[in-house]
């Protein structure tokens, strides 16, 4: 009050100039540090969310040695061999020259599974394929998270050292979405650590009906095929090998099964979650075209080349779900789908088969939880 | 090893329930879910019929907040 007071003692200045000397000064200073005060702002965002992301990606780093040491009998501590795959990559082949490339893709991919599951075995003295399986996936979520903080870190360490304005803005932007996507990784370390389905498993759910009281057998790795009967049509039906917390390798399976086992299927049916897109109802069902199945597309590749070559329609079944919804325990909207899935799958087998055919039947998914 | 306590999501008060279905008379039965439970596994016997029932079902529900 006393500088507005001396202001106001000099002559020729009244009220209404100094406010409006104010607003001048005000604009000039918006005017020319306004991207600073922004960034500043963005700054102080991007620095909460990224607390939140560490808090996460230790919470998960946590979870996995304590669920190594107290559910797995680790022999050794496990915390040095954690810490080691969570900064262990995976470097993706030369894509300059894609002649070629999916199977290249495939062999870096199985390779490194292969050794994340000999390592985690190695760990593990009892050496449960179920436990081992969780383990594998708990380090895959703590991984993920490592490398989500990791990354945001960069960005708003690299914003902050160049004071790029557009930099941090952008990741101001993509901070909510990120943190949503990693919230849904961490819930999901609670689902794989009592072996709950996830809701990624309704494939698995819905075809394991199929497949109850008949004869197994493997027909790629982690994935198990049986051989029954729906009017009069054959059905070769394949998943996951449950209840491990597997997703199988139904484009070999399939593969295996039509050229190598000599079938020759009239249709291909693949039931599997889909995200939904906002407004839609979980446990919706979308029925369509095409090989239903995610990850980085070498599966859906294999399947696409075998119904391609063999001139088979592959039909999808799909039911709605959020991201958090397939990685977390199966929503009971999802669970009762199944049986709706069950009807639509068998509609589609007398409607685009006759009696005699064969048909393929495919639950694509985690089957943590689902064993058959 | 095994919990007969629900499991809780804390944040959005999840339970999960595991159904056992008898496969020969079809009546279901609902429990909570215990760690080592799966689908297909065998549950307890038929209270209707005294077959095996099977798990055919894991999921999760959303309950009030208790208070």
């Amino acid at each position: 009050m006393s500088i507005i007071s001396a202001a106001l003692q000099v002559p020729g200045l009244d009220t209404t100039t100094l406010i409006s000397l104010v607003w001048i000064g005000f604009i000039v200073i918006t005017f020319f540090y306004q991207t600073r005060l922004q960034s500043y702002l963005a700054l102080n965002d991007i620095s909460r969310g990224l607390n939140k992301l560490k808090v996460m990606k230790d919470k998960a780093r946590k979870d996995a040695i304590d669920y190594l040491v107290n559910v797995g009998k680790a022999s050794a501590d496990p915390t040095q061999k954690v810490d080691q795959f969570l900064d262990y990559v995976t470097i993706m082949p030369v894509d300059i020259d894609p002649a070629g490339l999916v199977g290249k893709i495939d062999h870096v991919v199985t390779t490194n599974n292969d050794r994340v599951r000999a390592e985690v075995a190695q760990l593990l003295p009892q050496n449960n394929p179920v436990t081992v399986s969780i383990s594998e996936n708990l380090l895959e979520v703590a991984t993920s998270l490592n490398q989500i903080h990791k990354i945001v870190r960069h960005f708003y360490l690299l914003g902050k050292k160049t004071n790029s304005y557009f930099t941090l803005i952008q990741l101001q932007m993509l901070m909510p979405m990120i943190i949503q996507e990693a919230d849904a990784l961490l819930n999901a370390v609670d689902s794989f650590k009592m072996g709950q389905p996830v809701g990624d498993g309704i494939g698995p759910v819905v075809v394991s009906r199929y497949m109850a009281g008949k004869e197994k057998r493997i027909v790629a790795k982690d994935t198990v095929m049986a051989v029954t009967e729906y009017k009069g049509r054959k059905l070769y039906v394949l998943k996951a090998d449950g209840p491990m917390a597997y997703v199988g390798q139904p484009g070999v399976a399939m593969k295996n099964i039509v050229e190598e086992m000599g079938v020759k299927p009239s249709a291909i049916i693949m039931i599997d979650a889909a995200l939904k897109l906002e407004g839609e109802k979980t446990g919706e069902i979308a029925e369509g075209v095409g090989a239903a199945i995610g990850g980085i597309g070498v599966e859906k590749f294999q399947i696409e080349e075998v119904a391609t070559k063999n001139k088979v329609p592959v039909y999808a079944v799909l039911v709605k779900q959020s991201i958090l919804e397939a990685i977390t325990v199966m929503r009971k909207e999802i669970a009762e789908a199944s049986d709706k899935v069950s009807q639509v799958v068998n509609r589609l087998i007398e409607e685009k088969t006759k009696e005699g055919d064969e048909v393929v039947v495919a639950g694509i998914g985690n089957t943590l939880g689902v064993a058959q | 090893m095994m919990s007969s306590v629900p499991a809780a999501d804390k944040k959005s008060k999840l339970m999960v329930y595991t159904i056992e279905e008898c496969p020969a008379c079809g009546q279901k039965t609902k429990r909570a879910f215990a760690v080592g439970d799966y689908v297909t596994k065998d549950g307890a016997k038929c209270t209707k019929c005294a077959n095996q029932t099977r798990v055919a079902l894991v999921y999760a529900e959303n309950t009030k907040p208790s208070g």
